[in-house]
């Protein structure tokens, strides 16, 4: 009977409503006991223990919006890259989305991924499918076939579905199977080839803006045609408060959406691109918004209407993102910094609650994905994500897991870092042993 | 933004060193010379001394740069336009150096001027357009880059259709690298060229009244000239149509019309700004015959500026589509100075930027 006691942490669970000092025994894989700390107890009957004394011990985080380019690009990121990733970075499920080359539009692409992340993964991998054939949005994809070999959700990822009617099909073809549809939500006539936020920093810059707009009207449209078929659609990296206010307003009139935000978005503004000189680790899309947005969000992180926190992990090559700022590709990584970032600046510093970032970054994206995690309650999946809120540490992109080093944190000390990373009762990540027979 | 460096004031030797012509003997120093204790700390109780020198490295545009270092080149501007009437029009100020004009768009005002002001200050000079290069092969402007710096230029002058592709190579080179206009961005030498132009004919920059008139959206040529016009204390009002007006523009500082009358009215000086036809094709205006009957213009119209207005354009005009040919051709037009003032004031930008100083070469 393989064991671990996580002992003397402060164990958040906000599924089961806890809060408190506990040790956590894990057997088989799965939460065996919680009980109160007693001194001088012993260890597992064979197992190992981690001492989690001053450290947080969540259930294990789930990062809803990864991208790990397998299959087709692996030069940016593996399976199993993104994964040990992952894990470092504290989480122990990812929800990858389906703009591989080919795409996850079928069965065979899903199946490959699910079992090469059976074989190298470090982590759980629930492959998202793509809404349509090949993502190119014309007619909807075989997502039955998707679920049936183990897709959690739909997108067409970076590509909006764009064709209103499409997008009526693909959310009332859903409820089928009870799967989200997870939109990026841009107008690509008001984007264009827009490469930063439209506002007084593009004009300086001289950069081709993408308006806070060109999410917005793509935001209505969405909740209107999720209105009418009542299919469930979750908003992909939310970046505009005009798109949080519809979509505030649409859920207090009963329309089943949910929406996420990054990191990025919730630290970083447009004035970043030129305090970098156009650095192309300042390119992502949505792009980094206005201040005024940037504080519309942390809002939304506090009253619950932003319902998960995603990283939009999205890897590139060095040399893809060594050219000019027009021709980088969109994208930076986020699985190593998520974590810290989100600690160090909206819990420590932005009042967020630790429940609350519990909620954000396991629980509520377990739940919109309908997978079995995001709890520590007794009989559960041991995935357990244990957080040091006190250590500081500079973010260094040489240490990375991933394969890529797009990230505009480099350098950036943060305090409250994953310290261990336990999947399936397995500790798959540890920053220093933690663990001790 | 002139970057990677401090400010150098002027030594008094430096300053009262009678060199007839702009030929200093020693080899300017490409990096930031350690200047002398006396040069640095001024005493509190002395009038502070004008600059002499930019202690900079790059010239990537002109947001940034201080009301002092724009007098410095306008005037060292001055001291070189007279090697241009010589006979013999050359100086050996920058001898031995090698100048790459890295030029990734079309362009022949500013690649020329460049390349005589160049040749004028006696430098090695290569041209190299991506017509006849690697790049039409795919290599990325990193590695022509680097492959360039491997043949040891000093300089690196980059046209470029990205905003921002000098900053990219300044951090990526060791040259000094001149921004000879980025995309959308800046053209700081065009518009030090327009400065000078302005302030040689009107004895003055602050306090005119400038009106510069066209695809402000699109214009590197309005963005430096925004910036380098405000630091001087212009009052700048600028007027297109709205769908290549950016709405941030007032935060600048300048004023905003859609009403070409309101922005020539009382104008010491109109600069106009190139349409481009293809912006036509992308629905910012119906029509070149439309905007040039609501933005162009006309002599009529300028009867509206001031008595003594001058006319510029930064070049290629589209004659007929945002200005007339009567404008362009008449009396209060000095878009052919600017050309020829550009030589001097891109000789000025070079010699500073390798170094050179003022006080060598007051006469």
């Amino acid at each position: 009977m393989a064991s671990l006691l996580i002992k003397g942490g402060r164990v958040i669970d906000p599924a089961t409503k806890t809060d408190a000092v506990m040790d956590l025994l894990i057997v088989d894989g799965r939460i065996a006991e919680r009980r109160v700390p007693e001194k001088g107890r012993g260890a597992a009957p064979d197992g190992r223990v981690i001492d989690a004394t001053g450290h947080w011990v969540c259930p294990g985080l789930v990062d809803m919006h990864v991208h790990l380019r397998e299959p087709g690009q692996e030069h940016k990121e593996s399976i199993e890259s993104g994964t040990r990733a992952a894990a470092a970075g504290g989480f122990t499920s990812v929800a990858c989305m389906p703009n591989t080359d080919p795409w996850n539009d079928g069965l065979s692409v899903t199946e490959y991924i699910v079992a090469e992340a059976r074989r190298k993964g470090m982590v759980n991998v629930f492959p998202i499918g793509c809404v349509s054939k090949g993502g190119l949005g014309v007619e909807l994809a075989e997502i039955g076939d998707m679920v049936r070999s183990g897709a959690v959700a739909v997108s067409d990822d970076g590509r909006p579905v764009g064709n209103s009617h499409l997008l009526r099909m693909a959310l009332e073809y859903t409820k089928i199977f009870g799967i989200p549809l997870i939109d990026h939500c841009e107008d690509a006539n008001l984007s264009a080839s827009g490469v930063m936020n439209e506002g007084f920093v593009s004009t300086v810059l001289g950069l081709k803006g993408i308006p806070g707009a060109s999410e917005e009207v793509a935001v209505a449209t969405d909740l209107a045609v999720a209105a009418m078929t009542g299919g469930r659609l979750h908003v992909a990296h939310i970046s505009t408060r005009g798109s949080l206010e519809k979509v505030r307003r649409a859920r207090q009139e009963g329309v089943a959406v949910t929406c996420e935000a990054t990191p990025h978005h919730l630290v970083l503004t447009d004035q970043s691109v030129a305090d970098s000189r156009y650095d192309p680790n300042t390119k992502m899309n949505p792009p980094l918004r206005s201040e005024e947005d940037r504080q519309a969000l942390l809002q939304g992180l506090l009253d619950g209407t932003i319902d998960a926190i995603a990283s939009d992990h999205a890897p590139h090559h060095a040399d893809e993102k060594l050219v000019e700022y027009d021709e980088a590709p969109f994208g930076i990584i986020g699985l190593e910094t998520t974590v810290p970032l989100i600690v160090d600046r909206c819990v420590r510093k932005g009042g967020l609650a630790p429940a609350r970032f519990v909620e954000l970054l396991s629980r509520n994206p377990a739940r919109i994905l309908g997978i079995k995690k995001g709890t520590l309650a007794v009989g559960a999946d041991a995935d357990v994500t244990i957080i040091d809120p006190e250590l500081e540490r500079m973010v260094d992109v040489s240490q990375f897991k991933s394969k890529s080093r797009n990230s505009p944190f480099h350098g950036w000390t943060l305090r409250g870092w994953p310290v261990a990373t336990v999947v399936g009762g397995r500790v798959v990540h540890e920053l220093q042993p933690v663990a001790s027979r | 933004m002139i970057e990677g460096g401090r400010l150098q004031t002027a030594g008094r030797k430096a300053a009262a060193g009678g060199a007839r012509r702009p030929a200093p003997a020693r080899r300017p120093a490409a990096t930031a010379a350690v200047p002398a204790p006396d040069e640095t700390v001024a005493p509190a109780n002395e009038p502070a001394r004008p600059l002499v020198a930019l202690k900079h490295k790059h010239l990537l545009g002109m947001d940034g740069l201080t009301a002092d270092e724009i007098t410095l080149i306008l005037d060292t501007a001055r001291s070189f336009v007279e090697v241009s009437t010589r006979s013999i029009k050359k100086v050996p100020t920058l001898r031995g150096r090698t100048i790459v004009n890295f030029f990734m768009e079309p362009s022949t005002r500013t690649r020329s001027s460049f390349e005589i002001a160049e040749k004028r200050l006696s430098a090695d000079t290569l041209n190299f357009s991506p017509f006849q290069s690697s790049v039409v092969k795919g290599e990325s402007l990193l590695d022509t880059a680097r492959n360039l710096e491997a043949m040891a230029p000093d300089m690196i002058v980059i046209r470029h259709k990205a905003s921002g592709a000098p900053h990219f190579l300044a951090r990526h080179c060791r040259s000094n690298i001149v921004n000879a206009g980025d995309g959308w961005h800046e053209h700081p030498t065009q518009a030090l060229l327009d400065a000078f132009t302005i302030r040689e004919r009107k004895g003055r920059l602050k306090g005119l009244r400038v009106a510069i008139i066209g695809d402000l959206m699109h214009s590197r040529v309005l963005r430096s000239n925004i910036f380098l016009l405000k630091t001087v204390g212009a009052d700048v009002v600028v007027c297109g149509p709205p769908t290549l007006t950016p709405v941030e523009l007032p935060r600048l500082g300048v004023g905003v019309t859609y009403r070409i009358d309101e922005a020539v009215e009382g104008a010491d000086v109109i600069m106009m700004l190139r349409i481009q036809r293809e912006r036509q094709q992308g629905g910012a205006f119906p029509s070149t015959r439309e905007y040039y009957n609501l933005f162009g213009l006309t002599a009529e119209r300028a009867r509206r500026a001031r008595p003594d207005v001058i006319i510029m354009h930064p070049g290629p005009m589209n004659r007929g589509v945002e200005i007339d040919s009567a404008v362009a051709d008449g009396p209060y037009s000095v878009i052919l100075e600017q050309v020829t003032n550009g030589v001097a004031v891109r000789m000025a930008v070079l010699y500073l930027l390798a170094g050179g100083t003022l006080g060598e070469l007051a006469d």
